[in-house]
Order: C-alpha cells, then structure tokens, then sequence
C-alpha cells in the first residue's frame, strides 16, 4: 500500500484511513479487554453464589452480594490484617515521600559537596539486586533490634525499598524549579525549610502524587520481607495472608477470596484514577526526563 | 543549566559580603544540607548499604544464624563450594531461561501497543486508554501474583475452565497444570509479567513517542517511504534510550525475581523455580542451622554474574553517536 499515491486520491484515501483506524482501535481493544478481564473475572467472583463459583462460567446464575459483609463478620483475622496494612502503608509512605523530598531538594537546590557520590550510589543501588541479597543482613538487624514479627517493624525496612528512586524522582523535579526562584526567596530572608514548604514544594506537586502512588503501591504489595520477618497470621498484611490462603470451602471459599481480594486491591486503583492527570505529568517530569 | 550557574555567579559577586561571611553562609547552606539529607542517608545506610557489605563479609564466614558458635572467616570456601555445586549453575541457568522467556514480551509487545496508541487523535479515548493501561501497574505486587493464582488455578481458574469447559481442548484428566513447579510455571510467570509491566512500558514508550516530532514522519511518508522504514530510520533510533533503560532495569528485575517464585514454585531443587534467588533464600532461612555465609557467598554469586551482563547489555544496546 502506496501511501504517495492514496493521498492523490483524496476520497479513498479517507476510507483507506478509516479502514486502519478500526483496525488500529480493535487491536488496541483487545489489548484493554486483556488488562481488564482477570479483575472482572474477579469482581464477578465476589458476587458468584458458592454453586456458581465452582462452575466456572463469567456470568452468575444466582448473584450473592452478601459475601463482603460475610468476610468481615466470620474471618477473625481480616480487620486485624486490613490494619497492618493501613498503618504500615501509610507510614512508609509518609515517611519515604518526607526523606525524599528533603533530599530531593537538598541535592539539587543545596548543592552540597559529595552530592554527586550520593546520587551515584542511589543509582547504583537501583541496578544491584539489593533487595534480594540484603534480606540476609535485614533479618539479623531487625532480629538485633527485637523487630521479628512486630507488625510496625516492617516499617523500618519497607522505607528503604523506594527511597532511593523517591529521591532520584524528586530530584529531577525538583530540577524544573529556576534556581533563581530558590535565590530569590533566600533574598526575601525565607530559611530552606520554608523555601521548600511554601515554594517549591507546590511546584513539584506532580511528582508528589506519583512517589505517594509508587510507596503505596510497592508497601501495600510487599511480599517478601513480611513473609520473611514476621511469623503469625494476624502480624501480617492483608496480601500476604491472601497469597497464602488456599481456596476451598469455609471461611476462605473463592467468593470469600475474591471479596477480600477486592477490597484490597480497590483503594490504589481509585486513588490512582482520581489522581491520574497529574499522575501522567509527574511521571513525565520526574520518571521519564530523569 | 548553564544560564542559571551563570546568573548564580552573577549574585554572588554583585552581593556586597566580605569573603568571611560569604564562606560562613556557604559553610551553613552546606549544613542544612546534610540535615536535609540525613534522615534519607541514615535508613539508605542502615537497610541498603551496610547490609549489602555484611553480606559480602558473611560470605566469606561460616555464618550459622541458629548456630551459638561465633562464625570463623574462611576465606572464599563458600564461594569453591558453590561453584563447584552443580546445583547453583542450575539456578543460575533457571533465572537465566526465565529472563529469556520475559525480556521479548515485555518489550516487543509494549512497543506496538504504544505505536498504535500513539496514532489515535481522539482526546478523550487516548486518556482512557492510558487510564486502563496503568491499573495493572498500580496493582501491588502481591496482589498481582495472587490474581493470577486464581487465573492459572486447576479448579476454578478461567484458562483452565477456557481449555476445557469451553472449547474442549483439554479434558479435566490432562488439563494443563500451569503453576507449583511443574515445567509450565516459568512460561506462566513470564505471561503474568508481561500483563503486568504491558501498560507501564506501553506509557514508557508513549513518552517516547511523544518527544518525535511530528512533521518528521509526515516528510518521509511524502517521500514515499514505508511505514516500515519509517518505524526503522526515526521511531527506533528515538525509541533507543528508553528501549536499553528498559531492558537493562527488566532483565535485573527479572534475574532477581523471588516473591514469584515463593508464592508459586516452593522449595523442590528439581523444579525450574528454583533460582539462584530461591537457593539462597532456602539455605539462609530453611535449611538445618541457616547457613548464612554459604547462603550469602550464593547471593553475591548470583548478584555479580548479574551486574557482568548488565554491563554488557549497557554496552550493546548504549545509542551510538
């Protein structure tokens, strides 16, 4: 298809055109339906009545929308895990997103000497499977401190497992800001503290939004040091004990499952939807130009 | 850049200080500075750095955790001992074969799905179609190996319920079982990931994409060249920096993969997830007394053959010019 001699045909041309758009927008559908069929298929679950979870078709012949309020009343362990992973989140994120920006700033609008050294070890520190082999010595230092299945010690490690591309992303965030907009506050007699509060911090709001999103997703999600640190079902986060449920009858048959499993994973992904425009632009500024 | 060091100097000289007070006013913003870096510093320090050279100095002991005998240095006897067990370029191979199944999906797929994406004109459709790509990315980790769990599932899963049930390919007696070791696990990990990374590299991409401009392909379709060469002479050659961020960062997230293969192999040496990951895993916190120093000498083994190839990589896929 010769497309110097379509466009000297301007009425077929337009149809040649349109032809490869339908194409372009059913292949790009397809794409969608399989992003988006297992969490339907999940969401159907959670509504299935237990006959119609075991028979396997999508569509339900008896719907049972009683099993969210089920899983709360009759699995003990649920709030308590629901909680390990709300406080444990939310503090790692919290306290990650603060050194972040801290040290965000500090390397780019503070300039210190051995800057450059700590930047390179960040980005060292991206490449080596740091996660993996440092678990070894995480269990000896979280043993050392008394942390061994203490819910809240999970915080401690969990920090470190995006601070150092929370640093890089605010970093070059923090690197769209003028410089001369840092001076002239200082001029104006404002300390670092407030330049960073009051300045240059609602400038780099984008990328707030995507290193909040990155710490949440990855605490919320972690598998590895939970399971490894902490011993006792009702010490652990939500995901972990799901990932070891098995399905079956009972308390954890799969419509059970697929309930919890809902109101797990539910939160991020509206969160993300509402803040999804500014979501793009951070990613743009901080991950993509850095 | 440059204009602002410009202008920076600029103020510095004009400021009628004395040289004094100039270096006591650097020497405060360089404090500051540091107590801006500290809390950062102390936990990279105290979770990232430090336990990466305990490790390295374990691994050269006969670190037992559950041992109350204090460890001995014994040079690189763990690292001889690991070399020469056959088991460990086993698990090397097995992590290998596993990055070899992930690496082409999750870059080739992305690519065409974000050279179609790229061409749709609508507003409204191609936020849409960034909004659905994304959900995937913003699925914790956990809960992405534990949906598809249930999708890879003998009983209730859909694929299986599609090969069987629906299209009678399969019958329940020789349905394939698709996850806990069996040979079929890594390819059905390697599928999970492409679902996974699919909209993230896709917006990578897109990202890319974007920075072309626009008149450049227009000139060349004029021209008469194909979309084909157009793809090859500008697409590429622009797609290049993103494409070797991608493989570099994929292949050591895919090298070093562990929670995958906990929540779907388990611990039988023979089946193919167990990796170098796994090995080490089973000897420092399984095996008899946790023997940490030979569970440590088989991380660094395994982290450094990584780093080998990535620098490698590094070199190939490196845009020239």
């Amino acid at each position: 298809m010769s497309d110097a001699a379509l466009s000297a045909k301007p009425e077929r041309s337009w149809f040649a055109e349109n032809k490869a758009s339908i194409i372009r927008h059913g292949v790009i559908n397809i794409f969608m339906l399989i992003i988006l069929a297992p969490l339907a298929w999940v969401l159907m679950m959670s509504i299935k009545s237990r006959p119609d979870a075991m028979r396997g078709d999508f569509w339900p012949r008896k719907f049972d929308f009683g099993t969210y309020a089920y899983v709360f009343e009759k699995i003990d362990t649920l709030p308590v895990n629901l909680w390990n992973s709300i406080y444990v989140t939310g503090l790692t994120t919290l306290f990650t997103s603060i050194f972040a920006i801290l040290a965000g700033y500090a390397l780019v609008h503070m300039r210190p000497k051995g800057g450059g050294i700590i930047v390179a070890a960040l980005l060292v520190s991206l490449y080596f499977p740091t996660r993996v082999v440092s678990i070894i010595s995480v269990y000896e230092i979280q043993s050392y401190l008394g942390l061994i299945n203490k819910t809240w010690g999970l915080i401690l490690p969990y920090i470190t497992l995006n601070l150092a591309i929370s640093i890089l992303i605010m970093r070059s965030v923090f690197q769209l800001v003028p410089h001369e907009v840092v001076e002239a506050a200082k001029v104006d007699g404002a300390g670092p503290v407030r330049t960073l509060w009051e300045i240059v911090l609602p400038m780099a709001r984008n990328g707030l939004v995507v290193i909040f999103i990155v710490n949440f997703v990855t605490a919320w999600g972690e598998f590895l040091l939970c399971s490894t640190l902490t011993n006792d079902q009702t010490a652990r986060t939500m995901p972990v004990v799901l990932a070891g449920a098995q399905g079956g009858l009972g308390q954890w048959s799969w419509p059970n499952l697929a309930a919890v499993y809902m109101i797990v994973v539910t939160p991020g992904i509206i969160a993300f939807t509402f803040a999804q425009k500014l979501f793009f632009k951070g990613l743009m500024e901080g991950v993509v130009k850095g | 850049m440059v204009e602002t060091t410009a202008s920076d100097r600029m103020t510095t000289s004009l400021a009628p200080q004395s040289r004094l007070a100039e270096r006591l006013a650097a020497l405060r913003n360089t404090m500051s500075a540091w107590w801006f870096l500290l809390p950062a510093i102390v936990f990279f320090v105290g979770y990232q750095v430090y336990p990466i050279f305990r490790v390295l100095w374990i691994s050269f002991t006969d670190y037992e955790f559950l041992s109350s005998d204090p460890a001995q240095f014994v040079g690189f006897a763990n690292y001889i001992t690991a070399l020469n067990d056959p088991l460990m370029w086993a698990s090397l191979w097995r992590a290998a074969l596993f990055t070899l199944m992930f690496l082409p999906g999750t870059i080739i797929l992305p690519l065409l799905l974000a050279i179609l994406i790229d061409k749709v004109t609508n507003a409204k459709l191609a936020t849409f179609y960034r909004v659905v790509l994304l959900i995937p990315a913003v699925i914790p980790s956990t809960l992405v190996f534990v949906l598809w769990k249930w999708m890879y599932n003998y009983q209730v899963g859909p694929i299986n319920h599609f090969l069987v049930d629906v299209t009678g390919l399969f019958t329940l007696q020789n349905a394939p079982q698709w996850l806990g070791g069996t040979p079929l696990t890594l390819p059905a990990i390697a599928v999970m990931e492409w679902w996974w990374g699919l909209g993230y590299h896709t917006i990578f991409f897109l990202a890319g994409l974007a920075a072309i401009p626009k008149d450049l392909p227009e000139a060349a379709r004029i021209d008469g060249a194909s979309e084909w060469k157009i793809f090859w002479h500008i697409t590429r050659p622009a797609l290049a920096p993103i494409m070797m961020i991608l493989v570099v960062l994929r292949f050591g997230s895919a090298m070093a993969v562990i929670d995958e293969y906990l929540i779907f192999g388990g611990f039988n040496r023979d089946t193919p997830t167990y990796t170098w990951t796994i090995f080490m895993y089973d000897q420092a916190f399984k095996l008899g007394l946790w023997r940490q120093g030979f569970a440590a000498a088989i991380g660094m083994i395994g982290a450094l053959g990584m780093m080998v190839v990535m620098v490698i990589l590094i070199r190939i896929f490196r845009p020239k010019g």
